[in-house]
C-alpha cells in the first residue's frame, strides 16, 4: 500500500498511526523542556463570591516556589472569550463558578505546586447563586438534556517558553492555534504577532479544546518564569472541574400534523445553561435552534431559544454543537406523534423530509445535496427494520425488545458570516519530497493523513514521498478551527488548489528540462506525475523530482491557496443577531440512525444490541476514516444516552472522575454498521461533506424512541439510566404483566 | 514519601511490618492505590504481598477448598473447581471489573477492603466461607459475617493479615448463581446484586436455601425470611415475587450517587426471579 500512489476514495493507511501505536508521536502533553517550571491554579471555594483578599505570601515563600500571580500581574485586558469577552484568566474581585482561576502558582515540581496551592488563602464574601436556568418555567414535561464532559485521553495541556528575543512560543493541545494567538493577545497584552502557537496531534478534542484552556496561563507564567519554560496538564478532576462542557438544555415541544400525517406546526423552545461564561454558548444555541425542527418541512414554525448564565460549570464547544440536544427533542416529538397519528415512525418520517429545495422549519432552502430521503428509504428496506416485530417477539426470558429510529441533519461550517476560510500550503523540496502544511489541527479523526491522501491523488505520489507540518502559526497558514465538520471541508478545497498550482508548475519546469534533453519542444500533455518522478509518456523517460527542483527558488518550490466557503445568505425574517452567531448554513450532512435493544425488566438495565446508521456525508475521500467518524460518534453518542451522568449540586460537580462519570466501555457498544449513501455535494472537495457531528445526533432519539417501545411510556430526562428505565417500565402494563 | 516493600515470606512481613508502624498492606492495589491518590494520605510504608508464595496457593480436598489471600480474581476465574462447584463466585469474579483489575486485584484484597459493593462478599456469605487471619504470634479463624464489621471495617487488629479464605465445596446437585446490576457491562461498582446456593430436590422443592445481597446495606445483607419463606416450596415466579417483595422491605440501602436507595430496594428483590429460569 505504501508503494502505491495515494488516491481519493481508497482506504489510505493514515500516516499518524504506526507513530501513535508505537508511542513515538508527542502530544503537547509529552512535551518536558528541560529545566522546566510546573504551573497551577487556585481554585475557588465557592460557586459565586466576591474576593475580598488574595493573600499569598506563604505560597511566595515556600522553596521551590518560583512565582506566584493575581491578575495584578497582568497587563491586557484580562478578557478571555471568543466573541463574548467575559472570561477573566486570573479573578479580579468576583469568582463565578468553582472552576474559575484566581492565582498562578510556578513551581519546581508537581508536588511542591500542590503544597503551594494550598497556602495560598483568600477572602470571600459569599453571594447568592443561580443553578437552574429556569426555575419557573417548568409546567409541562420537558426533555432534558444533560450536561456531559469529553472526557479526552489527553487531558488540557501545553508547555511555554520565551525565546532569546523575547517572543514566546506556546505549544499546546489546541483546536484553534490561530484564533489562540488573538485571544492571549487581547487578555494579556502580548502583541500577536510575537505569539507562536504550535499544535501537536490531539489526544482527543471535540470542542472541549476549541479555544483557550492552559494557554493563557502559559503565556502569563512564560513571562514570569526568569526564561524557563513552563508546563502545566491538568489533573482528569481538573480537567472535569475547569473544562467546558455540554450544554444542558430544557427543551419543550408542540408538533402538530393533518389527517394525512402531513406536518403543520412545532412551536419550541430551548433553554440553555451556559454556566459562569459565555463560551460558544449563543453559537451552540443558534446551531440549536437552526435543528430544531429537524430534517421535516413544517411550514409554520415558533422556535424560541435563550442561552442563561448560571453559576454552574462553564458550556461550550462539543461534537454536535447544539443540534444532539434539538435532534433528541424534535426526533422523539416526532415519533410521538407518529403513534398517536396511526403511522409507522419510518413512513411519517418520509412522508415530512426535505429534498433538495425544500424550506426546513428553521426557514432555510436547501439548495445543496440532501439526502435524507435516501436514507430513510435505504432505512425502510433493511432487514432490520422489516423483521423488526419478529425480532422482537423472540426476547428471553425478564427482557423486552425495542427498535427505534431517528433522522437527522448537521450543518457544515461557520455560517454566513464568520468566513469559514482555509489556506493551504505544499511545497516540492530540494529532495523532490512534499510537504503539506497542515494549519488546522487533528484532534485524532484523521484529517491530517487526509490531506495526504488528497495531495498524493493530485500529484501521484506514494505516502512514504510526503510530509506533513502541523499547526504552527510560524510555519503553515491560518485556517480556522478543528471544528463544525468543516476541517476537511474547507482546508481539502484550500488545498486542491494549491496541489494544482504546484502540479502545473513542475510539469511546465519538467517540459523545459524534456525539452533540453530531446533537443525538441516537450508539451506538458505529454508528461505524467508518477512517484517520485515526471514521466515523459510517449518515451516513457523519466527525470527525478529533485532535479525538477532545482529550476525553481523557494518561493516557487512552494504554492499556496485560499478558499472560503459560499454561504448561504438568507436573512432569518427573526432573531436578528442569529446570523452573527453561525444562523444559517448552507451545506448539511443527513444521516438516519436504526438501533435495536433490549432491556432488563428486571434491572432496567439496557443493552444495545445493534447500530445500524445510514450517512449522507456525500461522497467518501477514505472509506475507513469515514467509518471510524462514524463508530466514533455513535459510542460517544451512546455513551451519553445510557451512561454519562454529570451531576452537579449547587454548582459542585459530583461526579468528577471516571470512578463516579460512567463512559461506556468495549463491552457496552453493540456492533456498529456503517451504510453510506454518498451524494455528490457540489461545494465539497470531491463532492464530500463533514461527517465529524452528524454521527453523534442520532444515538440518544433513536435509542429512547426504542425504550418508548418497551416501556410504553417516555423518560423525559437523560441520561436514560437502568433506574429511569426499571422506573418507567413499573410505571406501566409490562411491569405488571411481566 | 512512601517506602514500599517486597517481602518473600510471612516471617520477613511480621519484621517490616513491626518496623514500620502506620503502614498498609497491599494486596492487588486496586482498591487501595485509587483511595491514597483521591485522598491524598499517604501511609508512611506500603507491604506489598506479592512475593509470598504461600498466599497465592490454592488447595482442595474433597470438602473444602483453601484460597490464598494473594490469588488474584482472574485465577479464580481460571479455576476448574470454583467454575464447577462455585459457581457463585465465579460469576462474581467473571463481572468484577475488567481484566486490568481481574489481574491484579485479590481474594484478600476484596475482603479487606470490606466494601458493601465487594462483588466476591455476597458469594463467600452464601457459601459459608471462613477467614484465616494471622500475625506474628497468633493464627484464628473466623466467618466471613464475623470478619466484616461494617462498610470498610473488619475484625483485623493491628499486625494482623489474612492468610487464607476457605470454602466448603457444596454438595452434588447444589446450584449457585450471582446476579449483579451495574452501571455499565465492565468496570462496574455494583448497584444492588445477589447471591444464591440453593439444592432442590427430585420434585423440584427446595431443600437449602442461603441467599445475600451486595450494595444493600452497610455490608452484605442476608435475610433468614426470604430463605424461610422459599424453603419447602417450588421455585415458580409467583412465589419468588412474594419473596422478592421480603426482600425488598427487608434490605437496608442508601441513596448515592450510582442510585436511589428505592431503585436498589427494587433491583434487590427483581433479582431473585431469575432464579425461575436456572435449573
Amino acid at each position: 500500500m505504501l508503494r502505491e500512489p495515494l488516491t481519493v476514495g481508497m482506504n489510505a493507511p493514515r500516516a499518524d498511526a504506526f507513530t501513535k501505536v508505537t508511542g513515538k508521536e508527542q502530544y503537547a502533553a509529552d512535551y518536558y523542556p528541560p529545566n522546566l517550571l510546573w504551573c497551577g491554579v487556585k481554585r475557588p471555594s465557592y460557586a459565586h463570591a466576591l474576593i475580598r483578599s488574595i493573600d499569598i505570601s506563604r505560597a511566595k515563600e515556600m522553596p521551590g516556589v518560583a512565582a506566584v500571580l493575581t491578575h495584578k500581574d497582568i497587563s491586557g485586558s484580562n478578557r478571555l472569550g471568543i466573541l463574548e469577552k467575559d472570561q477573566p484568566v486570573l479573578a479580579e474581585d468576583t469568582v463565578r463558578h468553582y472552576g474559575d482561576s484566581i492565582a498562578l502558582v510556578l513551581a519546581e515540581s508537581r508536588y511542591t505546586l500542590q503544597q503551594a496551592l494550598e497556602l495560598i488563602s483568600v477572602e470571600y464574601e459569599p453571594l447568592p447563586a443561580v443553578f437552574d436556568p429556569e426555575a419557573a418555567m417548568l409546567e409541562d414535561a420537558p426533555v432534558l438534556h444533560p450536561g456531559r464532559k469529553h472526557a479526552f485521553l489527553e487531558t488540557e495541556a501545553g508547555v511555554a517558553w520565551l525565546e532569546d528575543d523575547g517572543a514566546l512560543v506556546i505549544v499546546a493541545s489546541t483546536q484553534t492555534p490561530f484564533r489562540d494567538r488573538t485571544e492571549i493577545s487581547h487578555a494579556l497584552g502580548i502583541p500577536s504577532c510575537r505569539i507562536r502557537v504550535i499544535a501537536p496531534y490531539l489526544g482527543g478534542g471535540f470542542g472541549g479544546k476549541d479555544g483557550i484552556t492552559v494557554q493563557a496561563f502559559l503565556a502569563l507564567a512564560a513571562q514570569h518564569s526568569g526564561g524557563r519554560p513552563v508546563k502545566m496538564w491538568y489533573s482528569r478532576e481538573e480537567s472535569f472541574l475547569a473544562g467546558t462542557k455540554r450544554h444542558p438544555a430544557i427543551l419543550k415541544y408542540s408538533l402538530g400534523c393533518d389527517q394525512e400525517g402531513i406536518l403543520h406546526a412545532l412551536d419550541c423552545r430551548i433553554v440553555m445553561d451556559t454556566g459562569a461564561y459565555a463560551s460558544l454558548g449563543c453559537e451552540v444555541l443558534a446551531l440549536a435552534m437552526e435543528h430544531a425542527g429537524g430534517p421535516y418541512r413544517i411550514p409554520h414554525a415558533s422556535i424560541e431559544g435563550i442561552a442563561v448564565y448560571t453559576n454552574n460549570p462553564v458550556a461550550g464547544a462539543f461534537r454536535g454543537f447544539g443540534a444532539p440536544q434539538a435532534h433528541a427533542a424534535i426526533e422523539q416529538v416526532i415519533d410521538e406523534l407518529a403513534r398517536i397519528a396511526g403511522f409507522d415512525p419510518l413512513e411519517f418520517r418520509l412522508k415530512n423530509a426535505v429534498s433538495r429545495g425544500d424550506t426546513t422549519p428553521s426557514g432555510v432552502t436547501l439548495t445543496q445535496s440532501t439526502g435524507i430521503l435516501a436514507c430513510l428509504e435505504t432505512a425502510r428496506d433493511s432487514a432490520a427494520w422489516r423483521e423488526r416485530e419478529r425480532w422482537e417477539s423472540l426476547a428471553p426470558p425478564f427482557k423486552k425488545r425495542g427498535t427505534g429510529i431517528a433522522a437527522i441533519n448537521h450543518g457544515i461550517g461557520y455560517g454566513p458570516v464568520i468566513p469559514d476560510n482555509a489556506n493551504a500550503k505544499i511545497e516540492l523540496t530540494g529532495e523532490g519530497r512534499l510537504i503539506i502544511y497542515a494549519g488546522v489541527s487533528d484532534m485524532g479523526q484523521g484529517n491530517a493523513a487526509t490531506y495526504l491522501q488528497i495531495a498524493g491523488d493530485i500529484l501521484s505520489q506514494t505516502l512514504d514521498n510526503m510530509e506533513l507540518v502541523l499547526p504552527d502559526t510560524a510555519q503553515t497558514l491560518p485556517s480556522g478551527s478543528s471544528s463544525a465538520s468543516r476541517t476537511t471541508f474547507t482546508f481539502g478545497n484550500a488545498l486542491i488548489g494549491a496541489a494544482q498550482a504546484l502540479r502545473k508548475r513542475i510539469l511546465e519546469r519538467a517540459s523545459l528540462l524534456f525539452t533540453y534533453q530531446f533537443f525538441e519542444h516537450v508539451r506538458a500533455e505529454d508528461l505524467g506525475l508518477v512517484p517520485g518522478h515526471v514521466r515523459h509518456i510517449p518515451t516513457g523517460r523519466e527525470i527525478h523530482l529533485s532535479f525538477v527542483s532545482t529550476t525553481m527558488d523557494q518561493s516557487e518550490r512552494t504554492a499556496a491557496n485560499s478558499y472560503t466557503c459560499p454561504v448561504n445568505r438568507q436573512k432569518p425574517p427573526t432573531g436578528g443577531s442569529l446570523r452573527i452567531h453561525g444562523y444559517p448554513h448552507r451545506v448539511y450532512s443527513f444521516g438516519v440512525n436504526l438501533v435495536r435493544l433490549e432491556a432488563d425488566i428486571l434491572t432496567g438495565e439496557v443493552t444495545v444490541c445493534d447500530f445500524i446508521a445510514f450517512t449522507d456525508a456525500g461522497r467518501i475521500i477514505n472509506p475507513e476514516l469515514f467509518d471510524q467518524q462514524v463508530h466514533g460518534g455513535i459510542a460517544q453518542g451512546l455513551g451519553y444516552t445510557l451512561f454519562e451522568d454529570f451531576l452537579v449540586s449547587e454548582g459542585r460537580i459530583l461526579t468528577g472522575d471516571f470512578g463516579a462519570y460512567i463512559l461506556p466501555t468495549a463491552l457496552d457498544i453493540p456492533d456498529i454498521q456503517s451504510i453510506a449513501i454518498p451524494l455528490q455535494e457540489e461545494d465539497g472537495p470531491y463532492g464530500m461533506k463533514g461527517v465529524g457531528e452528524i454521527t453523534i445526533n442520532g444515538a440518544f432519539p433513536a435509542v429512547a424512541n426504542a425504550l418508548a417501545r418497551v416501556c410504553k411510556t417516555r423518560i423525559s430526562s437523560g441520561p436514560l439510566t437502568a433506574e429511569k428505565v426499571l422506573a418507567a417500565i413499573s410505571r406501566n402494563e409490562v411491569g405488571k404483566n411481566r | 514519601m512512601m517506602e514500599i516493600f517486597f517481602p518473600d515470606s510471612l516471617d520477613e512481613l511480621w519484621a517490616i511490618m513491626s518496623a514500620n508502624p502506620g503502614g498498609a498492606v497491599m494486596a492487588g492495589g486496586t482498591d487501595l492505590l485509587v483511595r491514597i491518590r483521591k485522598t491524598g494520605r499517604k501511609p508512611p510504608a506500603l507491604f506489598c504481598l506479592e512475593r509470598i508464595d504461600e498466599l497465592k496457593q490454592i488447595r482442595e480436598n474433597e470438602k473444602v477448598i483453601f484460597i490464598g489471600a494473594y490469588v488474584t480474581h482472574q485465577r479464580l476465574l481460571e479455576n476448574l473447581t470454583v467454575q464447577k462447584r462455585l459457581r457463585a463466585l465465579w460469576d462474581a469474579v467473571s463481572v468484577l471489573g475488567s481484566p486490568p483489575v481481574r489481574h491484579s486485584g485479590t481474594i484478600g484484597g476484596n475482603l479487606c477492603t470490606a466494601s458493601p459493593a465487594g462483588d466476591t462478599l455476597p458469594p463467600l456469605y452464601v457459601f459459608g466461607a471462613e477467614v484465616d487471619i494471622r500475625s506474628k504470634s497468633n493464627k484464628r479463624s473466623v466467618s466471613v459475617a464475623e470478619f466484616i464489621t461494617g462498610p470498610g471495617r473488619t475484625s483485623l487488629h493491628s499486625g494482623e493479615i489474612v492468610t487464607r479464605v476457605s470454602i466448603p465445596l457444596p454438595a452434588p446437585g447444589t446450584i449457585s448463581r450471582y446476579y449483579k446490576a451495574g452501571k455499565r457491562k465492565a468496570m462496574a461498582i455494583t448497584v444492588a446484586s445477589m447471591a444464591v446456593q440453593a439444592k432442590k430436590d427430585e420434585n423440584g422443592i427446595i431443600e437449602l436455601i442461603k441467599l445475600a445481597w451486595g450494595s444493600a446495606g452497610a455490608t452484605v445483607v442476608t435475610l433468614p425470611e426470604a430463605e424461610e419463606f422459599l424453603r419447602g416450596h417450588t421455585l415458580s415466579e409467583e412465589r419468588l415475587r412474594q419473596a422478592g417483595k421480603l426482600v425488598s422491605a427487608g434490605v437496608t440501602p442508601i441513596d448515592d450517587i450510582r442510585g436511589s436507595a428505592a431503585y436498589r430496594r427494587m433491583v434487590a428483590g427483581n433479582l431473585l426471579l431469575r432464579l425461575a429460569h436456572e435449573n
